[in-house]
């Protein structure tokens, strides 16, 4: 307790000074004999324990009897490094000290308590209030097209928009939110949005970008959670602690531990060869994006130093990390200088038991067989090794000679005369034959002893690797080439071939027998489970070979308090899922209903969506954000209420345009004075361009990364005719036509698309097979339709690409634009210009521009 | 930081990315594409940037170690650091090929780079670069990204966010053969920059250049209507928009996009005739190996990149990829590999000087690491992050000189240490930008390409 109070009063230019220069230096200089379990001299550097500055002082002066380090003197610059410490009191600063300052941000509006919202409460009061009038309402089929495309990602389809248009009770709206919600296309479209955020991709990205296998088993997951409105709160358990939910039968066992892909599915590098600096990478992009996530708090920043503007402490980062650092991340590290192996768990634990004692088994017998042989092998090819000379000469003299009885050598020797290899034995003479035989014995016995020594490193080296759960080494295969006599004459049918004993027979049935009825591998997952707990130390200035005080797994002090129940078993994620979702954690629900309301809108209340803290933006409306907080939880955290409290509002209806004043008076459209006017993602565009020329499959899940016989395929966009959420997205190379449109980068949680309009996106549309196809697509179907007039098709062709019939002089327009291509078009022309028109309405700014 | 108009930073730049946004009158001229002026005045206008993927070897090449002739097969005398495969560590082992002097400068290039040593008057070499990645994708990303924990904003593309490009018909930065691996995309993405900051890549390190020469940039080339078919069909397509426009309150957002529109339109019109390298006389295909089987491909490369260079793209790469990773078999393939490389890289200098294009062209060469001192197995080498040579050439550099130096074995940079970091410091100074001053704030602050480290070294500065 006393040095606490010290350290509180120490100035942080001299605790900076010791973090940057000193505690380093003692890092790599001192800590293998002062820290852990041998405190030689009962000094600890790590922690300050026992430390004399004098006598540390005269050590690393090489004054006194002792001298330290006992490898060598410092450099100058180190010892000058520790000299000034001392003169400036010497004293042990700790991340502790400052720990107390955490009050400081406590005041900031992110941070308070929720509060209950006034009766009479509403979106539209609480927007209008801000507005000088109420703002227009938009028309029907405006509204028709926002919404579907909102929910759904695709139009409105000819039937639906003349249903609308038929029903005038004042229920049509609500009945329409209705059916969408109810579509399994909502979960397509919403949970694309949560995909985002959950930086989903089919790859680890960063050094290897390796596939991941089962990625797409999380988007099912995250898309059928979305269509059943499965609680939000539940659905966060389930992706922070899946693994350690319970349950009531496999499937649901199954459910939880695929959630928990949010966790195990970011960017990993597998390359890395600190293994140690891998592990703790990845807990800090795990800290990182479920901070940003869920909190809107950049957490992640607080590895190397107290968070610059928010008040979150290292401490409060590495009690984050310890629970993160005590889940599992690696199936095991690779040998140096491979790769490391990512961790799956299997969907059914008992298939999995089953598939692995089988699987070991084989191994088993597979290591009892190749020892068995080689015991034989040792035992019958070591005479044999010895009559190679012999055994030569008598050949040759049988052949040339004609002494003898031809044997199983002559044989060989006749079948394999043209070989280069043999060349030697082919021209000797009677009078060399004798030396040329003993130098094919001596060859032959070099190689043999070769080949011996390979086959021995494999034997170990497979027993080492069953052992330790890596991939298996292949067993060797003789080197035709390097040892062209010993390969020819050991295997197939060689003269040296030596005859399979009776008990290696029976162990080689048994091991093909074993191999013949292995199951197949079970269904697995990317997810996380728990680890061995760990004893986690702040690491000073974030690095890992330098650990300071130790801090117990606990939530940040600024948001959970001081007294927090300790954690003292597991990793503590179950209780992180629990804690993020409890109705006294100020931020969880904040930031959700704020997400949503941009997925709905276009804007957030809290324009920067993943930062709550002191240099992000403060909300446009602020009691609206309170309001729809405590709605939502209230509800039991259901999206679907959610979005019907949304979607029913007059805010909602309002029109996108509005008069010059009330624009001029709200600029960047804060205030929500009209609806924003929202380029559509790629996914839309690309998915209604396939939905309208009616070549859209509406096949769910699964993945297309192997075809239906299990083998891995190239996935070509252009060709697909799925949903833009079902290709697959390799973080190192994002398909071009996504990140054109800015897609992002799936590697960090996303929390706005761009909107550029760039060249390229204009290209893709103007150029692109992919767009020109589906123009003409469109034209067809128009065109197949006899029983209508060119009037009528043109009119169907606005409806059906921008939900609205086009004006009298837009028609007209048309119709002499297709005329007079047709004209220039000698050839074709007819299909040729209505695609052209079908592809002018496709590329429009009113197609991809939501109203 | 906020702006005059009160929006965030990362806010006003999406709607300036989107063309006109709340700049006003100067927004309806410019887009941010459009050049920029720098912090001071620039050295450097352009860079080509001739990357050896899978690191050469620089005690093979530029750095002689005589300590290593001396002690060759020797145990290692010194701590090795961390290395990427542990195995098969055997004695040191010399330089493979022979050095020879050239130039007035006197500078060592050995027989791997005949033609480049006949340039080596016009060479600055930096012969302390130091990275942290160890293998090669941590040390792809530093060397293109600055870091490689996170994903971050390419060099190129800080590049053209600070300083924009001179040629608005056609992209700024561009990548030629990239590798797919060790990174990927991520070494020329924007990251959190606005996607138009995003390198082109032309074709990937798999593909030949017949398979890439059609249509090397994508959608290049229309699958519909062609030439004035297609301006027809755009003259409706436009005049549709403008209604559209005008009847949604001249929303600047719908604009940029009929402005967008054009310029694709003029791109495809204008780049084609940049990608083609038919037009060059015989001359120069000569001069930069195209007349060769073994250099026609990066001889390729390195045109393309003159070409490009010439019509003021900004930022040019060239990938040797993925070649230089000589474990094993190092005499064997650095042979192969200097020779596809030597001739057309020492002709692109000499056909720079001679268009003077030089003098505000830098040329940089290097991979993302350097081997090891040691051999690995029977003839290899392992990565050697610690301490290797790259070099530049042209703009704002010194020419035949010398700096930094490795140890006596050529495994640390102790001489004038190089970072990465200060390369890219270094690499911004030249082009007029202060590297502390280069910022964009992206969740909660401001980033850089030298993350929160970097100096600039003055010393290699003409």
């Amino acid at each position: 307790m006393r040095r606490l109070v010290l350290l509180i009063a120490l100035p942080l230019a001299a605790s900076e000074h010791f973090e940057k220069k000193v505690r380093p230096l003692f890092a790599e200089k001192c800590l293998g004999c002062h820290s852990g379990k041998t405190q030689m001299g009962g000094l600890n550097l790590a922690t300050g324990a026992g430390a004399d500055a004098a006598r540390i002082l005269a050590a690393v002066e090489y004054q006194g009897k002792v001298k330290m380090p006992p490898t060598g003197k410092l450099p100058d610059a180190g010892i000058a490094a520790v000299k000034a410490w001392i003169e400036e009191g010497g004293k042990w600063p700790g991340a502790a000290a400052r720990t107390e300052s955490a009050g400081d941000g406590r005041g900031h509006w992110a941070f308070q308590p929720l509060k209950a919202a006034a009766s009479g409460a509403s979106i539209d009061r609480f927007i209008q209030a801000k507005l000088k009038s109420k703002p227009a309402r938009t028309d029907k089929l405006t509204l028709l097209r926002r919404v579907t495309y909102n929910l759904t990602g695709l139009p409105p389809t000819l039937e639906e928009i003349t249903s609308f248009q038929a029903d005038n009770s004042p229920q049509a709206f609500s009945k329409v939110v209705d059916r969408l919600l109810a579509s399994p296309r909502y979960g397509e479209r919403w949970g694309r949005h949560w995909l985002d955020v959950a930086r989903l991709a089919d790859s680890t990205g960063m050094d290897e970008d390796n596939l991941y296998p089962h990625a797409w088993r999380y988007r099912d997951f995250v898309v059928r959670s979305f269509n059943e409105d499965v609680p939000f709160d539940r659905f966060i358990h389930q992706q922070i602690a899946g693994d350690l939910l319970p349950y009531k039968n496999k499937e649901e066992r199954a459910r939880n531990l695929t959630a928990t892909g949010f966790l195990a599915l970011g960017p990993r590098p597998l390359a890395q060869q600190d293994r140690f600096q891998a592990v703790y990478d990845i807990v800090d992009e795990q800290i990182d994006t479920v901070s940003k996530v869920f909190l809107g708090m950049t957490l992640s920043c607080a590895r190397c130093h107290d968070h610059k503007f928010d008040p979150l402490l290292t401490t409060d980062y590495y009690a984050m990390a310890s629970i993160f650092a005590s889940t599992t991340q690696f199936r095991n590290y690779g040998r140096p200088g491979s790769i490391s192996y990512m961790h799956y768990e299997p969907l059914d634990a008992d298939a999995w038991a089953r598939y692995e004692q089988h699987r070991r088994r084989t191994y088993a017998k597979q290591f009892e067989m190749e020892e068995a042989l080689a015991e034989d092998l040792g035992r019958d090819s070591a005479p044999l090794r010895q009559s190679i000379a012999a055994r030569l000469e008598a050949a040759w003299k049988a052949i040339h000679k004609n002494e003898g009885q031809p044997d199983q050598w002559v044989k060989w020797l006749r079948a394999n005369c043209d070989k280069a290899f043999l060349k030697p034995f082919n021209e000797a003479t009677e009078t060399n034959i004798a030396a040329v035989a003993a130098e094919y014995e001596k060859t032959y016995n070099s190689s043999a002893s070769k080949w011996d020594q390979s086959l021995e490193n494999w034997r170990s080296r497979f027993a080492k690797e069953v052992l330790e759960d890596r991939a298996l080494p292949e067993r060797p295969k003789p080197n035709a080439e390097a040892h062209p006599f010993f390969a020819a004459a050991t295997f197939n049918g060689g003269p040296m071939e030596v005859a399979e004993t009776p008990r290696v027979r029976l162990l080689r049935l048994e091991w093909e027998h074993l191999k013949k009825t292995q199951p197949e591998e079970p269904e697995m997952v990317s997810a996380v489970v728990d680890g061995p707990s760990v004893d986690q130390h702040v690491f000073v200035r974030g690095n890992i070979y330098n650990p300071g005080e130790a801090v117990p797994k606990r939530f940040p002090l600024v948001l959970a308090g001081a007294r927090q129940k300790p954690i003292e078993t597991g990793s503590g994620r179950l209780e992180l899922a629990r804690w993020l979702t409890s109705p006294d954690n100020p931020l969880t629900s904040r930031v959700l209903v704020n997400r949503v309301w941009q997925w709905h809108f276009g804007e957030a209340l809290v324009r920067t969506p993943s930062n709550w803290g002191a240099t992000g933006e403060k909300p446009s409306h602020p009691e609206l954000l309170e309001y729809l907080a405590k709605r939502f939880m209230d509800s039991g955290w259901s999206m679907k209420e959610l979005h019907r409290l949304i979607l029913l509002s007059e805010t909602y209806q309002m029109s996108a345009r509005a008069p010059k004043e009330i624009r001029d008076s709200d600029p960047g459209n804060r205030l929500f004075s009209r609806f924003p006017r929202v380029r559509m993602s790629i996914e839309q565009i690309r998915d209604s361009l396939l939905a309208l020329d009616g070549s859209l499959e509406h096949t769910m899940g699964g993945t297309l990364l192997v075809n239906s016989a299990g083998k891995r395929q190239k996935v070509d966009a252009d060709e697909i005719r799925r949903r833009t959420l079902y290709l697959p997205v390799r973080r190192g190379s994002i398909p071009p036509l996504l990140s054109t449109f800015d897609f992002g980068d799936a590697t960090t949680p996303g929390e706005s698309r761009g909107r550029t309009n760039v060249a390229p996106q204009a290209l893709f549309m103007l150029n692109s097979k992919f767009v020109i196809e589906r123009s003409r697509g469109v034209a067809r179907r128009l065109l197949d339709q006899s029983a209508l007039s060119d009037a009528q098709r043109v009119e169907q062709a606005y409806l059906m690409t921008l939900t609205r019939p086009p004006t009298p002089a837009e028609t007209d327009s048309a119709l002499s634009y297709i005329a007079a291509l047709e004209k220039r078009l000698a050839t074709d022309g007819h299909l040729a210009a209505w695609q052209s028109f079908c592809h002018v309405l496709l590329s429009s700014n009113e197609f991809v521009y939501l109203n | 930081m906020l702006n005059r108009s009160g929006l965030p930073r990362r806010a006003m730049l999406r709607r300036a990315a989107a063309g006109f946004g709340l700049l006003g009158l100067r927004g309806l001229l410019a887009n941010s594409m459009t050049p920029k002026t720098p912090h001071f005045e620039p050295k450097v206008k352009r860079v080509i940037f001739l990357f050896m993927h899978g690191g050469p070897s620089s005690i093979d090449t530029f750095a002689p170690k005589p300590r290593l002739e001396r002690d060759h097969g020797k145990p290692v005398p010194f701590k090795r650091e961390l290395t990427f495969g542990e195995g098969a560590v055997r004695g040191l082992m010399k330089p493979l090929w022979e050095f020879k002097r050239y130039g007035q400068s006197g500078t060592q290039v050995s027989a791997l780079f005949p033609n480049v040593g006949e340039c080596a008057d016009d060479l600055c070499f930096l012969h302390s670069m130091v990275g942290d990645g160890v293998d090669h994708g941590a040390a792809l990303l530093q060397l293109h990204t600055g870091v490689f924990q996170f994903k971050r904003p390419s060099m190129g593309s800080w590049v053209l966010y600070g300083l924009g490009t001179e040629n608005q018909n056609l992209p700024g930065f561009i990548t030629i053969k990239p590798s797919l691996g060790h990174g990927g995309a991520n070494n020329w993405a924007s990251s959190f920059l606005p996607g138009e900051y995003q390198g082109t890549a032309i074709g990937n390190s798999g593909m030949k250049v017949e398979e890439i020469e059609p249509e090397p940039v994508p959608y290049l080339i229309s699958r519909g209507l062609a030439g004035d078919h297609q301006r027809f069909e755009l003259d409706m397509l436009q005049k549709m928009n403008r209604q559209h426009a005008e009847a949604n309150d001249q929303d600047p957002e719908l604009d940029a996009r009929i402005s967008a529109l054009e310029l694709a339109f003029r791109m495809q019109i204008k780049a084609p005739e940049a990608f083609d390298v038919s037009k060059e006389s015989e001359a120069t295909r000569k001069l930069y190996g195209l007349d060769n089987e073994v250099t026609r491909d990066f001889g390729w490369q390195c045109l393309l990149a003159r070409r490009l260079s010439e019509r003021g793209v900004r930022f040019v790469q060239c990938s040797h990829s993925y070649k230089w990773d000589q474990h094993s078999e190092l005499l064997k393939l650095h042979t192969k590999n200097a020779a596809e490389v030597d001739k057309p890289i020492a002709g692109l200098l000499k056909d720079l000087k001679a268009r003077g294009l030089f003098k505000d062209t830098l040329v940089i060469w290097g991979g993302e690491f350097g081997r090891t001192p040691w051999a690995q197995g029977a003839d290899g080498r392992d990565h050697n992050p610690y301490g290797y040579t790259m070099w530049m050439a042209g703009a704002g550099v010194k020419a035949g000189f010398h700096y930094g130096a490795t140890d006596e074995f050529g495994y640390h940079a102790v001489e004038n240490r190089m970072h990465i970091h200060d390369l890219h410091a270094t690499l911004l100074h030249l082009m007029g930008i202060d590297h502390l001053k280069l910022t964009h704030r992206y969740a909660g602050r401001d980033f850089r390409l030298t993350d929160i480290a970097g100096s600039v070294h003055k010393e290699i500065m003409a």
